[in-house]
């Protein structure tokens, strides 16, 4: 309860006083001086609070099991001294691996020296080095659980990782997509004792289409979940994996929606579980997402299929310019808005007959009649499966002229779960479609 | 698929929209006052015709009246032209289709709008609507008056031009005129007064009469109202200057008087014949030709498919019969009260069992993959229009004139005729100035918008979506006896984007294809001509004797282009060239298409580019999702092969049909001797107008055309054949020609052999570069030899000669580029160079030197490096391939080399591509200056919101079309704006060019060819002659080189570019000018020095 307090504290603070970067650093430099531990309890100021609510979950729980470390692989490519030794210190003190404490807390460094390192970076991307805004992510992603490992994407001057791991992480993998960051934080693995781990992979690129030969930080996601020890889970374990990062600007959504494919599929990443994303994608592509039935302009396919596998909730929103662009935009970026979206997959979403082999099925159904939104929906059942329309729509308990944008996402799957039953819409032609229309087309 | 729909996805559909709405609010409101002025307006039976007369007039007027005086620069000009044609055109379809009412409301409304919109509107771009709308609104006028015979009102139209600013134009005086001509008791002074009017506006008489178009008995009646005043008037026509003024060409114009051209074994009486039948097929404007498939035997189950084809065939037609004439109905009675365009007129120019005939047609041709909603509804919009405007031109009398005109035409080209000393052209335009009286050749007709043909074809799709049933027990009646449609809308996605797409149902497909009908139905300008084609005298009226065909190809819906041609006044030598290279006429090679149909009929052959049948197609593996034996993997697997056996096969499907095609058209006229028009795109290439079968084609078309004329070999013909052969299988690219002649002599047992035993020899043809080609060289070699005196053997062969890389070689020739220029044949040299081996060589020294000091990828490569992998890139580098596509092509190379390791080729093309570009640079020096310095010009002109313009030194107005289009919505209105795409503009330029001069050097080659007396055709930049005259034409082919390159290009360039972009300052923002006054002087300075 008492945390709960905090938190809706925290965020009227937070847009209380949602300045830019400059003027929060002077506070944030007062807050993080050495002897500032000490000096938490001055009252008033913002980050307070927040600081007392993550010491407090921190020291609430000292003795957690660690992390599962189910068969590590024996043929890692890439063993990295430390790594070794992580494992074998993990097995050694199984069990007594102590949570970074206040005494050995990590310095997440200067914001200016983190922009200008940020500014290395040659792909045009955002990065965290607002550190109070860094804790604000870490918090919604409740670092303390220690059943789960956090993948960090794109972690940059790794403002963020240190973060999460002096909010008490047990286990953080650092996705390094470009290899100018790569060093400094390899180093910080190096120091410490197995709560972080580098790997050079581009979260956002994993799985590739092509075939050919595959150079860092392009990867497959079997390689990289088996060298990091993460074996297969059914869909209704809970969630041992979430993904934090920005999703990248000019592609988020090709991005998204392969992720939403293979999540249906239950390939790439899904293969591990729910895997839950927490994502910084920009306000108008939320929009998109989370756009409900009677908007007929944002309800599309896109957000339909998302809503159906996910429980969407918007974490955060923050200004656009909180963010550091790794490089000078040649382009004007309209100033808007980054929201902190979580996407928790379903647990029950394959439990009413929907299977990865027929939701290609089910894919291409709702692309093809989100298509056109302002249709009926008889109309179109009825051009895939004659004279079947209202059969269908009265065992929906749907009215008869309801409208394609104006059908529920819940509602599209049982419908779907209903034809696939029916031998009529077996026939048809629609099941034959994935094979001509591919996904593949679906993203660039 | 409804029409609503379809306005939202195609581009240009709003423009007009957005005046129709404005318009229509207004009208509202002042409606009713206005009806009741015009209310007299409605006819009487008696006074229809009348005016439907003056009506048609009007109309084909209000282009004259209308044309917008600049060249369409900005937004708001292209699209208030647009307006006006769009309006045109429904103005047209209304006359034409009997719809005065229609057509007088449209009208009437338009006056509403303009005097309304004077004062009212306040939008951006209203100052140009209204001028338009004014001058719209002087015609209705005129129509109207002119209805109720009141001549005395004419004058009170002039002051109403008058008191809206206008002056009335050529096309208002030539109406005035005629309707006193028909007026029989007109009195002179009122002409006299008209004329006295005309004179101070500047205008004469003889004008009307040259530049006017006349339907049926118009001109007539203008030259009878002239009588009256001056009984023995006659229209002084001035011969337009016909000797053309460049330096380039003048030479040629000069000599033309002796030059003669004949087809050296037509009779006329012959001509006259071929021409009747081409006028047959046209007025068909289809035509229903015998599938090569046709000689397969017919199966049981053939007959059965067959007969159920036909049958619902008959049906459908009924339903989209009945389907076409209720929706018609609805159109018509709920559009009455409605002033906006709509389609109820244009759906009134045919028969309704016309528009069905064109429906059912594009059935029968649809992919089983389906076709873009798109791309099919432009296929039946521009089906309607072209049967449209030969059913204008029958109403406009013009088959009689036109046959006349022809057949005294057939005296420059046949035989047995006395000679003229004239080009086609010219004769053709002396012939039609002889026989003025009568309607016009080139008529006015607007040609439609670009989104008036995709609603009208949507309109079309969306009926046949709706309508056509197939029962679903038809093949299995195990299934339900539903009716289910025939054709799906759907969609497909490519990247985040929906495209429309119509898909046939699979049962339609099974029925088709089980069916293989022996018929094929074309569009009649499939077909390749009969007769030779009617040369093109203005860039309105060329190329087939009826159905519309456009000078320049352009991107659908660009009009800046026509405007442009329009414009210009130096085009003679360019549609000269068009009309020789159309002039050439041709035969099938019989014995080879008889061999490449048994192949074909056979199991195809991939190696030998003969599409295998479907039959041959790799089974699709069964998948079935739900089966629960699979594991994932297995099924990800078998889903992964049925994807890839369902491309395969659509692949094969289309490849096939495109070839069947191609054969069956060379089947049909294997007898014949026939004709290919052309015309070219922006650049100024040329095409042969028939879309599948002809020369540019693949191996095997080209293989089986040869020249209809034949002419003996000549002392040297024998040896080109040789060169040419080797040549075609792609050995010795490094020898010389005389090498390449000893290399042919040595294989002669193979030549005989092959021409002898094609299929059963030793087959060696089959590995040649251009199997087909080489086969058929081989047999005329064979025939050659055997003949008594090989030097009098008569051959219809085409012997080609290529340029060897001819964009490199006009960089090096612009530059003075000596190295560049021997390497690419320039230069004097023992042996031909070839510029792909010297970079390959050169990329070598490179490689070996980065292998010796360590880097591995160049020691990977050891070995590797050929002119094969380096020869695409090079070829395209001067025509913009940039570092991305010619890693592409690279890496395309190093995969089809086996020995290579596969995981070396991204790096390896990577390395190469750079090696390549490098060693260019090394090679080509000026090259580089050159191109960077049309790169720059073509980035600041577009910046400063300009497309880029130039002028070939032939004097063809060149346009680049690119814009992007981007949707806006503006007060809950859908504007498209079409933006300058700046990066396109500026990428494209440099290879533009280059084309442009490649397509110039062609026509200049063909003209002097021309006046040479060879028979010349070209594919780009491979030239085809007689093995006779293979000497004369290289010297033809050197000498226009050199001649074009003496032409201060560069300069001349420069200074066009200088007065076109940097007069107007007001127009350039400042910081530009300075700058591009400094780049285009760059070549102010440079002479010639080749």
């Amino acid at each position: 309860m008492s945390t709960q307090i905090c938190r809706v504290v925290e965020v009227l603070m937070r847009s209380a006083c949602c300045q830019t970067i400059r003027s929060r650093s002077c506070l944030h430099k007062a807050v993080l001086a050495p002897g500032a531990v000490s000096g938490l309890c001055a009252p008033g100021a913002p980050m307070l609070h927040r600081r007392a609510y993550s010491l407090d979950t921190l020291s609430s729980g000292p003795g957690r099991p660690s992390p599962n470390l189910q068969q590590p692989s024996a043929e890692r490519t890439s063993p990295s001294s430390s790594l070794t030794h992580r494992n074998l210190s993990a097995v050694a003190v199984q069990g007594q691996r102590r949570p970074l404490c206040r005494y050995d807390f990590l310095d997440v460094g200067e914001v200016e020296e983190n922009i200008r390192r940020a500014h290395a970076c040659k792909k045009l991307r955002h990065f965290i080095v607002d550190p109070d805004l860094a804790k604000l992510v870490a918090q919604h992603l409740e670092p303390e659980d220690a059943k789960t490992v956090i993948l960090e994407c794109e972690p940059g001057p790794g403002v963020l990782t240190r973060t999460l791991l002096n909010a008490g992480a047990q286990r953080v993998v650092a996705l390094v997509g470009d290899g100018a960051f790569l060093k400094d934080l390899q180093e910080l693995e190096n120091r410490l004792d197995g709560q972080l781990e580098v790997v050079h992979c581009d979260f956002f690129k994993l799985d590739p289409m092509g075939t050919g030969i595959l150079k860092a930080p392009t990867m497959y996601s079997d390689k990289l979940f088996n060298d990091l020890g993460i074996s297969e889970a059914s869909w209704t374990d809970d969630i041992q994996v979430k993904v934090v990062g920005i999703l990248p600007h000019s592609e988020e959504r090709s991005k998204m929606l392969k992720m939403v494919y293979a999540l249906f599929e239950r390939l790439s990443v899904y293969r591990y579980g729910r895997v839950e994303l927490n994502l910084f994608i920009s306000e108008k592509e939320y929009l998109k997402l989370a756009a409900r039935p009677g908007d007929m302009m944002n309800y599309r396919a896109y957000g339909v299929l998302w809503q159906m596998a996910c429980d969407i909730e918007l974490l955060h929103k923050e200004p656009w310019d909180s963010f550091v662009l790794s490089r000078k935009c040649t382009r004007r970026v309209k100033p808007s808005n980054l929201c902190l979206v979580r996407l928790r997959p379903r647990a029950d979403l394959f439990s009413g007959g929907l299977t990865p082999s027929n939701a290609p099925t089910l894919m291409m159904m709702v692309k093809q009649l989100l298509a056109k939104r302002k249709a009926k929906l008889i109309d179109r059942l009825n051009l895939w499966c004659p004279d079947s329309g209202s059969k269908l729509i009265s065992e929906m308990g749907m009215q008869e002229d309801i409208l394609i944008g104006h059908v529920y996402p819940e509602e599209y799957l049982r419908l779907f779960q209903l034809m696939d039953k029916s031998q009529e819409f077996t026939q048809s032609w629609l099941y034959e479609e994935i094979l001509e229309n591919t996904q593949r087309d679906g993203w660039a | 698929v409804d029409v609503q729909h379809a306005k939202v996805q195609f581009v240009n559909a709003h423009s007009s929209g957005k005046v129709k709405v404005t318009m229509k609010k207004d009208l509202n409101k002042k409606k009713k006052d206005h009806a009741g002025i015009f209310a007299t307006a409605t006819s009487t039976p008696a006074e229809v015709e009348k005016l439907q007369k003056s009506l048609g007039q009007t109309v084909s007027q209000l282009t004259s009246l209308s044309n917008p005086e600049r060249l369409q620069e900005d937004n708001g000009e292209i699209e208030s032209g647009e307006t006006q044609q769009n309006i045109r055109s429904y103005l047209e379809a209304c006359v034409f289709a009997g719809h005065i009412e229609k057509a007088h409301q449209m009208l009437l409304s338009l006056i509403v709008t303009c005097s309304l919109g004077a004062n009212k509107h306040s939008r951006v771009n209203t100052g140009i609507k209204c001028k338009w709308n004014l001058r719209l609104m002087i015609l209705p006028c005129l129509s109207f008056f002119f209805l109720q015979g009141a001549l005395n009102q004419i004058g009170r139209v002039f002051i109403m031009l008058e008191d809206a600013g206008l002056k009335p134009n050529l096309g208002s005086y030539c109406y005035a005129l005629e309707c006193m001509g028909r007026n029989p008791d007109c009195s002179p002074k009122t002409i006299i007064r008209c004329l006295n009017q005309m004179e101070e506006d500047g205008l004469s008489v003889d004008d009307v009469f040259s530049q006017c178009s006349f339907r049926e008995d118009e001109r007539d009646m203008v030259l009878k109202a002239m009588h009256i005043v001056e009984p023995d008037y006659q229209p002084r026509l001035s011969m337009t200057t016909d000797g053309c003024s460049l330096p380039l060409v003048e030479d040629f114009y000069k000599q033309v008087l002796q030059a003669r051209f004949k087809l050296h074994h037509i009779l006329q009486m012959d001509l006259q014949e071929r021409f009747k039948r081409q006028l047959s097929i046209e007025e068909a404007s289809t035509i229903t030709i015998d599938s090569v498939e046709a000689s397969k035997p017919i199966t049981k189950n053939m007959a059965r498919m067959r007969q159920l084809l036909a049958d619902q065939r008959a049906q459908w037609q009924k339903i989209l019969l009945q389907a076409l004439r209720e929706s018609k109905m609805i159109l018509a009675n709920t559009n009455t009260k409605d002033y906006r365009l709509n389609l109820y007129p244009y759906l009134c120019l045919l028969e309704d069992k016309d528009y069905v005939d064109i429906m059912i047609q594009s059935i029968a041709n649809m992919s089983p993959s389906g076709e873009s909603l798109k791309v099919l509804a432009k296929d039946l919009g521009n089906r309607v229009y072209t049967k449209y405007c030969v059913r204008q031109k029958h109403q406009n009398q013009i088959l009689e004139k036109l046959g006349n005109i022809y057949n005294a035409y057939t005296e420059l080209l046949a035989k047995d005729t006395k000679e003229f000393g004239l080009l086609p052209r010219e004769h053709w335009c002396q012939l039609e100035k002889e026989q003025s009286s009568g309607p016009t050749l080139e008529g006015g007709e607007t040609n439609w918008l670009y989104s008036v043909t995709l609603e009208l074809g949507t309109y079309m799709v969306d009926l046949m979506v709706k309508s056509l049933k197939i029962s679903g027990d038809i093949l299995n009646p195990a299934y339900d006896k539903k009716l289910i449609p025939i054709l799906y809308h759907m969609y497909a996605f490519r990247s985040t984007r929906q495209i429309g797409f119509i898909k046939p149902h699979p049962i339609l497909t099974q029925i088709q294809q089980e069916a293989m009908e022996t018929k094929l139905t074309f569009d009649s300008y499939v077909m390749p001509m009969l007769c030779p084609p009617v040369p093109w005298s203005s860039i309105k009226f060329g190329a087939y004797l009826l159905t519309p065909t456009k000078l320049m190809r352009t991107v659908e819906g660009a009009t800046q282009h026509d405007t442009l041609l329009e414009k210009c006044q130096t085009l003679h030598p360019v549609l000269d060239s068009l009309n020789q290279l159309g002039n050439c006429a041709w035969k099938i090679n019989k014995p080879l298409l008889d061999i490449i149909i048994s192949i074909f009929n056979d199991r195809g052959s991939d190696k030998l580019d003969i599409p295998p049948p479907l039959s041959e197609a790799p089974k699709m593996p069964h998948f079935n999702p739900q089966d629960p034996t699979l594991t994932s993997s297995e099924k990800a697997h078998l889903k992964r092969e049925a994807v890839n056996a369902r491309r395969k096969y659509s692949e094969m499907y289309s490849l096939r049909m495109s070839s069947l095609y191609k054969l069956s058209i060379a089947n049909h006229m294997r007898d014949e001797i026939f004709w290919f028009p052309h015309s070219m795109d922006f650049r100024g290439r040329t095409y042969p107008c028939p879309p599948y079968f002809n020369h540019l084609g693949s191996d095997v078309a080209r293989a089986i055309l040869v020249f209809a004329e034949g002419k003996p070999l000549g002392p040297k013909g024998l040896d080109w054949l040789k060169i040419h052969l080797v040549n075609l299988t792609g050995l010795k690219k490094r020898e010389s020609l005389q090498g390449r002649l000893e290399y042919a002599n040595t294989i002669m047992e193979d030549i005989l052999d092959a021409a002898d035993n094609p299929l059963n020899g030793n087959k060696w043809w089959m590995n040649a570069d251009e199997p087909w080609q080489a086969l058929a060289c081989c047999t005329e070699i064979a025939n050659a030899v055997r003949s008594p005196d090989p030097t009098q053997f008569i051959s219809h062969f085409p012997v080609h000669q290529d340029g060897s890389c001819n964009g490199l070689q006009h960089y090096a020739a612009l530059g003075r580029d000596v190295i560049g220029a021997t390497s690419v044949n320039l230069m004097p040299c023992e042996v031909p160079q070839d510029v792909y081996s010297g970079v390959a060589q050169q990329v070598e020294e490179f490689r070996a030197r980065d292998a010796a000091s360590g880097m591995k990828i160049a020691q990977v490569l050891e070995g590797f490096i050929s002119r094969k992998v380096v020869k695409q890139t090079v070829m395209t580098v001067v025509y913009g391939v940039t570092r991305y596509g010619g890693r592409l092509q690279i890496e395309k190379r190093l995969k089809e080399i086996d020995e290579f390791p596969k995981e070396h080729v991204w790096d390896a093309s990577h390395y190469l591509v750079r090696l390549v570009f490098s060693g260019l640079k090394e090679m080509f020096t000026g090259t580089r200056e050159i191109q960077d310095w049309l790169t720059e010009s073509a980035r600041l002109i577009s910046k400063s919101g300009h497309t880029v313009e130039w002028l070939t030194p032939l004097g063809l107005p060149v346009v680049q079309p690119y814009r992007r289009t981007r949707h806006q919505v503006v007060s809950l209105i859908l504007r498209v704006l079409k933006i300058i795409d700046t990066v396109k503009q500026k990428n494209a330029f440099p290879p533009n060019f280059i084309h442009s001069l490649d397509s110039t050097h062609m026509m200049l080659t063909a003209l002097h060819c021309y006046s040479a007396g060879l028979t010349f055709v070209s594919v780009h930049d491979c030239f085809w002659t007689h093995a006779l005259t293979v000497d004369t034409m290289n010297k033809v082919c050197r000498e226009q080189f050199v001649n074009l390159h003496s032409q201060p290009i560069l300069k001349e360039l420069s200074k066009f570019l200088l007065e076109k972009y940097c007069d107007g300052l007001t127009r350039l923002r400042l910081g530009y000018s300075h700058h591009l006054t400094v780049f285009f002087s760059l070549w102010d300075n440079w002479t010639p020095s080749l």
